[in-house]
């Protein structure tokens, strides 16, 4: 008989979020940039800011607490509540 | 046990109403034809994860997955494994479809007639079968694709035209010996051990199969779905049956649980920042301290050789920790734990205070509890670092001589460190504190007073904001307080040989003590 094991993994599988929409143009929308705080990181997405804003878009920016933790729940409702896109990057 | 197929076949199976799956999936209903074809189509993809053919269509068409779903057809790997073997092994390839699995005899094989794995169905939203591809073919994928798409009305994205364009399947399981296919599973009658290491649940090195018997007795009566929390970076949660799971798998004997159970809770303390640990390119681990009086209660070591091999206690409350954080957690090393090193104390890494040799009130007293409570206390560490010193006949000069050790703790030029420095002080040198009638704060502050250089000096490669800030004359010291500076006294009576080991840096990352209950 197959032995009757415990598994020590969580064996729930979230459901895939499907793709937001992708809009054809970033003309006219708000578009959040959220800094994580790795270093440099304002930079880059200086850099980034200023490309959009090039394109037409309104960039936004917001600030994580500190990259190594999740973003906290309140800074994610207020990026999700305020409209438009979101630039999600990660460090390195 | 390869066929040589691989190739496309609408034949018998072509045209034929789908039958029902009988299949496990990963959610709380069972997946159905009727719900996978709701979108306009569905995929299915038969494999086996010991087929090298399998896994090559897995990654192949594993990140097309999320637009083909967009796009209305839904695709699901329908493995011939257990379904934990077959999440880990879709995650491992990058596939992004839905999971399900079957067991012996494998009935949803046996139902669509698949001889050959990888086999890839496709069904329309009528419930017909469309067409099928066996093996890998490049070439047919993309044409069964093509008609995918002419169902739903779109352009359906096809896998890269990239060597191997076909490649033979492997035997199906449903299409060999029951009692072969049985013994191939490794559920019946293969090696245990082996069978742990298929299964993933291993950090390396063999483990104990946790059987339901060995789980429940670790449990102790125990409620085993009570939950502790989720465990970071891949939120599995923590029911006590999990981390008794992890002990089984550690080798930890059952009287050793409640200290286990008792990491488990530190570590998932916000305040550790486990999230941050468990995926860093650092090469830190866990480090967990035991004081009080279960340290004798489960024969912990805190004697010869407290940071090394020998005694079981030690090594496997440690070594639970880590599976947790590895298993549960999803922290596997290579994959979501990113270390560029690592360091061998992520095997496991559990000290516990010789509070009996000690001059000082142990950590956890320190730390608000009393001497009689039992205490795990965790603090994100790097590897040990020796610090000889067979010399000294001051316990200043000590004392400046073990401060010193740890002036490269992190890096070379990075002052301060906000955390915390973790020395471990053998008997001989705490005795010659205890001998000059130096407190733990004395010692603390003598170190931190002793380590301190010119900005200046520090101005090279990796240093800190506050090294640039600073006047180039100005004192800068190895840590931003004394209380950066944790002091535990274990080790063998013989022998001048302290330790530190560097911090976990820039994470936030705090101390955490809980009670043994």
């Amino acid at each position: 008989m197959a032995a009757d094991y415990v598994s020590p993994f969580d064996e729930r599988v979230r459901a895939a979020e499907p793709l937001a929409p992708r809009p054809a143009s970033v003309q006219g929308q708000r578009v959040v940039l959220l800094d994580i705080r790795k270093n440099r990181g304002a930079e880059f997405l200086d850099r980034v800011e200023s490309l959009l804003r090039a394109a037409g878009a309104s960039p936004a920016r917001f600030t994580k607490e500190i990259f190594s933790k999740p973003a906290a729940l309140s800074l994610i409702d207020e990026i999700a509540s305020s409209g438009g896109l979101v630039v999600e990057a990660l460090a390195d | 046990m390869t066929d040589g197929s691989g190739s496309r076949s609408d034949g018998a199976r072509g045209g034929g109403q789908a039958p029902e799956l009988t299949v496990r999936g990963t959610g709380p209903a069972a997946p159905t034809i009727a719900g996978l074809t709701a979108g306009g189509g569905a995929l299915l993809v038969f494999v086996s994860e010991h087929c090298p053919t399998s896994a090559l269509a897995l990654r192949r068409l594993g990140p097309l997955c999320q637009s083909w779903a967009l796009a209305g057809l839904a695709a699901i790997a329908v493995f011939e494994d257990p379904l934990d073997v077959a999440i880990r092994t879709a995650r491992r390839l990058g596939w992004t479809g839905q999971v399900a699995a079957q067991e012996p005899p494998y009935p949803a094989s046996r139902t669509y007639q698949v001889a050959t794995v990888p086999t890839t169905v496709l069904v329309g939203r009528d419930r017909l079968v469309a067409g099928t591809v066996t093996g890998w073919d490049q070439r047919a994928l993309t044409g069964l694709l093509g008609e995918a798409g002419t169902l739903l009305g779109a352009e359906l994205a096809a896998p890269p035209g990239a060597d191997p364009l076909s490649k033979p399947g492997c035997s199906s399981k449903a299409a060999i010996d029951p009692d072969l296919a049985a013994a191939m599973s490794g559920l019946d009658g293969g090696d245990e051990l082996e069978e742990m290491f298929e299964r993933g649940w291993t950090d390396g090195l063999p483990v104990i199969p946790p059987t339901a018997e060995r789980v429940a007795a670790m449990l102790g009566g125990r409620d085993g779905g009570a939950t502790l929390g989720l465990v970071p970076p891949a939120m599995g949660e923590a029911t006590l049956e999990r981390v008794a799971a992890c002990a089984v798998l550690a080798g930890c004997r059952p009287a050793y649980f409640p200290v286990v159970a008792a990491a488990a809770r530190a570590v998932l303390d916000p305040a550790f920042n486990l999230h941050g640990q468990a995926v860093t390119t650092q090469p830190a681990g866990q480090l967990v301290v035991v004081n009080g009086p279960v340290r004798e209660a489960i024969g912990l070591n805190s004697g010869m050789g407290a940071l090394g091999p020998g005694f079981r206690a030690n090594l496997t409350i440690g070594r639970a920790v880590r599976l947790l954080v590895t298993l549960t957690g999803g922290a596997m090393p290579g994959a979501m734990d990113r270390a560029t090193l690592g360091h061998m104390g992520k095997l496991g890494f559990c000290v516990a205070e010789d509070e009996e040799v000690s001059p000082w009130e142990p950590l956890h007293v320190e730390r608000g509890f009393e001497a009689c409570q039992s205490v795990v206390t965790v603090i994100g560490s790097d590897a040990p670092l020796s610090i000889s010193d067979h010399r000294s006949r001051t316990p200043e000069d000590l004392a400046y001589i073990l401060a010193w050790a740890a002036a490269s703790a992190w890096s070379t030029n990075w002052w301060p460190l906000a955390e915390p420095s973790v020395f471990v002080i053998c008997p001989e040198h705490a005795q010659m504190f205890r001998g000059a009638g130096w407190t733990k704060d004395r010692l603390r502050e003598f170190m931190f007073d002793a380590v301190h250089k010119p900005a200046g000096q520090l101005r090279r490669g990796e240093t800190t904001p506050l090294v640039h800030a600073a006047a180039p004359d100005a004192q800068v010291p190895k840590w931003a307080s004394p209380e950066a500076i944790v002091l535990l006294v274990a080790g063998g009576e013989a022998g001048r040989y302290s330790a530190v080991l560097g911090p976990c840096t820039g994470m936030g990352s705090q101390i955490v003590s809980r009670e043994v209950t």
